[in-house]
């Protein structure tokens, strides 16, 4: 008598039995693998010397998970202060990936940028590069670093490609303008670039001359002066909030008044304390940066997100930052969803592959080049009315006309 | 004797920990020694000589420019370069000596004129257009040259070790310099120039070869910066706030010590990181809140230990080592 129940071992039973424990022992990895919720480490410097505008692209952040679970992307975001540091940033990107973030976003910084790019290069974690305008950033050879920015030099040729746009649309046709501009790093960079560029711009005017000066002195009376001894039809400035701010009261203080006041690509002109210190002398002015897109409805989802969650700031004045904080991670996110993976290097080819018609910033999808480049980034003509950035070109995106020339100081309300 | 056996088990140490430790680790002890190490250069400077220096970010940034100029514009490599930017650093040591010592200007002087020669030479690299500008100077990455020790190319394997013999080198050196004919002279000119010259010491030459070696050493640390980081800004290497960086580890540490600076640095930056750590965790993220609990830790270690936290230690472990 054979006994039926007598357990032997077949070669195919072998084979399920090894398949089974294999599987078994492979579960967690594969649960990480498939895991629902991607992990990014925010890197931004909300303090130093770079707080204010970290800040602002921190407030994005914050808001994003929520809008972000809107469309159907489940992210965790752990925030981290570079302190504008980029040790800090390269050691806390250490920190962050050992501690399971699976992807970094950040970080309004270029030093800090590729500081951190070695890092994710090195452990093979994507790299979203939010805002940081060094064009060597994506010709270094990094395979993890994606930027979603357009370089100092694109800034510029935009802006002064759109300047035509907005002369064009008023029918404004200035003889002259004088390039104003701090020279600090930013200031010399954006003077560098703006020599380089404007010969070949075929502008309508003239550049009578460019002056620089020190963002620190007391007032900017002496610069002024010299500008309106050149009585130029147009000044066109790089500024920070608070030069910004002396150079209008310097204007208004010696009445001089150009055609247009425009900043070819530079912060300044739409910071917070610039429409409080200003009051009606801070509308008309007009710059030519990406802005997001008032009219896109990832837009409008974001500004009702932001209302609530911070009270004390407007969305209209924090969007460029906001803007590109939350489609870094948008495209993170989109990444992960599309790999289904948060193995760094099918995460990263999922994210090389990003294709997002539906995003914030004005302009075309989102698509990266082979540096990790996204090159379709354009800028647009904003204007201060009524003390808020107001988009007045492109069309199809602008929410009013383009006032040209500038009303006078005097009468304004 | 048990004092040098406790430093080669603590060198011992440091040399194996990149195989338990892990890669975060690694980059926080590669900042500690890198800030040890210029701590070292400047503490020659400030602590021996007793010069204020609070432009040393010059030297770092000139170092860091010069290897990496020669590099990307004439192919030399660091090994090579680290010589010239030495040399550079150095004469522009000697030019600011010179110019201060020769005509009569001390102490909080002097120090204004550091930070004078830091501030002009950071205006000047923002327009020199062949070391990139404002714009930035960027070192390349190539694939191809990934592990190419010799040209500085690896991962923070090679930058630990190389940070680490940085370190131990110039804690070497400057305990053979403290002992020397030269470190005897530096601590009478600290202590009291006129007696010094009273007593025959070349007060003028003392200090012109401590700030040589102290900005040369600087130099070298620049180097480090530059490979380690592949990029370079003017405002972020030569700024003010690079400079108070360096010599907080020295002060922290203790002034005139061979070992304040790496006992400072040791403290100060694992500090810096736990802060972050510790204030992200607990919830209380605001920006600024590790640098106000930073400075409050500043605050208390410089109440408690105002010699500075070595010659504690030193005492208490009964080495004699402290402030000459």
């Amino acid at each position: 008598m054979t006994d039926k129940n007598h357990m032997t071992l077949s070669r195919r039973g072998l084979l399920a039995g090894t398949a089974a424990a294999a599987t078994l022992i492979s579960a967690p990895g594969i649960v990480r693998a498939q895991a629902k919720t991607l992990k990014i480490g925010v890197l931004l410097p909300r303090s130093g010397y770079l707080a204010q505008s970290g800040q602002a692209c921190h407030r994005g952040a914050t808001i994003s998970t929520k809008v972000l679970a809107g469309y159907g992307h489940s992210v965790e975001l752990v925030h981290v202060d570079t302190e504008s540091s980029a040790d800090i940033a390269r050691t806390q990107a250490e920190r962050l990936i050992n501690e399971g973030a699976q992807c970094l976003v950040g970080p309004f910084d270029s030093a800090a940028a590729l500081s951190i790019a070695q890092v994710c290069e090195q452990r093979q974690v994507p790299f979203v590069i939010n805002i940081a305008a060094a064009p060597q950033i994506t010709e270094q050879g990094y395979k993890y670093l994606v930027r979603n920015f357009p370089t100092g030099g694109q800034l510029v040729t935009n802006g002064l490609n759109l300047i035509k746009d907005l002369l064009a649309a008023t029918k404004v046709a200035p003889k002259s303008a004088v390039f104003l501009h701090a020279n600090d790093t930013f200031g010399s960079a954006q003077r560098k670039a703006m020599d380089a560029i404007f010969p070949k711009a075929q502008m309508p005017f003239q550049l009578a001359e460019s002056i620089a000066y020190d963002p620190k002195a007391q007032d900017l009376s002496v610069e002024v002066t010299k500008i309106r001894a050149l009585n130029p039809d147009l000044v066109l400035v790089v500024t920070r909030a608070a030069d910004a701010i002396k150079l209008v009261r310097d204007m208004v203080r010696q009445r001089f008044e150009p055609k247009g006041i425009i900043s070819p690509g530079s912060p300044g002109l739409y910071d917070e304390e610039f429409y409080q210190a200003l009051g009606p002398f801070a509308d008309f002015h007009t710059y030519n940066l990406p802005w997001a897109n008032p009219k896109a409805q990832m837009t409008q989802a974001l500004e009702a997100a932001f209302k609530p969650a911070h009270p004390s700031n407007r969305f209209a004045v924090d969007c460029f930052n906001v803007g590109f904080t939350f489609e870094a991670l948008l495209i993170a996110a989109d990444g992960f969803k599309r790999a289904g993976t948060a193995n760094g290097p099918d995460l990263m080819k999922a994210i090389k592959e990003t294709n997002l018609a539906d995003h914030v910033m004005i302009g075309g999808p989102i698509k990266f080049d082979e540096k990790g480049q996204n090159n379709g980034i354009i800028s647009a003509v904003v204007q201060n009315r009524g003390r808020t950035p107001t988009v007045v070109l492109p069309q199809a995106s602008a929410t009013m006309a383009p006032v040209m020339p500038m009303p006078p100081w005097q009468g304004r309300t | 004797m048990h004092g040098r056996v406790l430093i080669a088990m603590l060198l011992a140490a440091l040399i194996a920990t990149p195989a338990f430790a892990d890669r975060y680790v690694i980059s926080v002890l590669i900042l500690v020694f890198y800030f040890a190490y210029v701590g070292q250069a400047w503490n020659l400077m400030m602590g021996f000589t007793g010069q204020l220096s609070l432009g040393h970010s010059l030297y770092v940034g000139l170092g860091a420019y010069v290897a990496a100029g020669l590099w990307l514009h004439a192919g030399i490599g660091p090994w090579l370069g680290v010589f010239a930017a030495i040399a550079v650093a150095a004469a522009v040591g000697s030019v600011t000596g010179w110019l201060s010592w020769r005509f009569g200007i001390e102490g909080v002087y002097f120090a204004l004129l550091t930070i004078a020669f830091a501030e002009f030479t950071r205006i000047g690299f923002d327009h020199i257009d062949m070391l990139g500008a404002a714009g930035g100077l960027f070192l390349p990455v190539n694939a191809e040259e990934a592990g190419q020790w010799w040209n500085l190319r690896g991962g923070p394997l090679l930058f630990y070790y190389l940070a680490l013999a940085l370190v131990a080198g110039a804690t070497l050196a400057v305990a053979w310099l403290r002992r020397s004919r030269l470190g005897y002279q530096w601590v009478a000119v600290r202590e009291d120039s006129e007696a010094a010259r009273a007593l025959g010491v070349d007060v003028f030459r003392a200090k012109m070869i401590a700030m040589l070696i102290s900005s040369g050493m600087t130099a070298v640390g620049g180097v480090f910066y530059a490979f380690y980081h592949r990029n370079l800004f003017p405002g972020q290497v030569f700024e003010m706030g690079r400079s108070i960086e360096l010599i907080l580890a020295p002060i922290v540490g203790g002034l005139g010590t061979v070992f304040g600076p790496i006992i400072g640095a040791f403290i100060l930056t694992p500090l810096g990181e736990a802060l972050i750590a510790a204030t992200e965790r607990s919830g209380f993220n605001a920006p600024g809140t590790k640098a106000v609990f930073y400075g409050a830790a500043l605050i208390a270690i410089i109440y408690l230990v105002p010699s500075g936290v070595w010659p504690w230690i030193a005492r208490r472990l009964g080495f004699s080592e402290h402030r000459q």
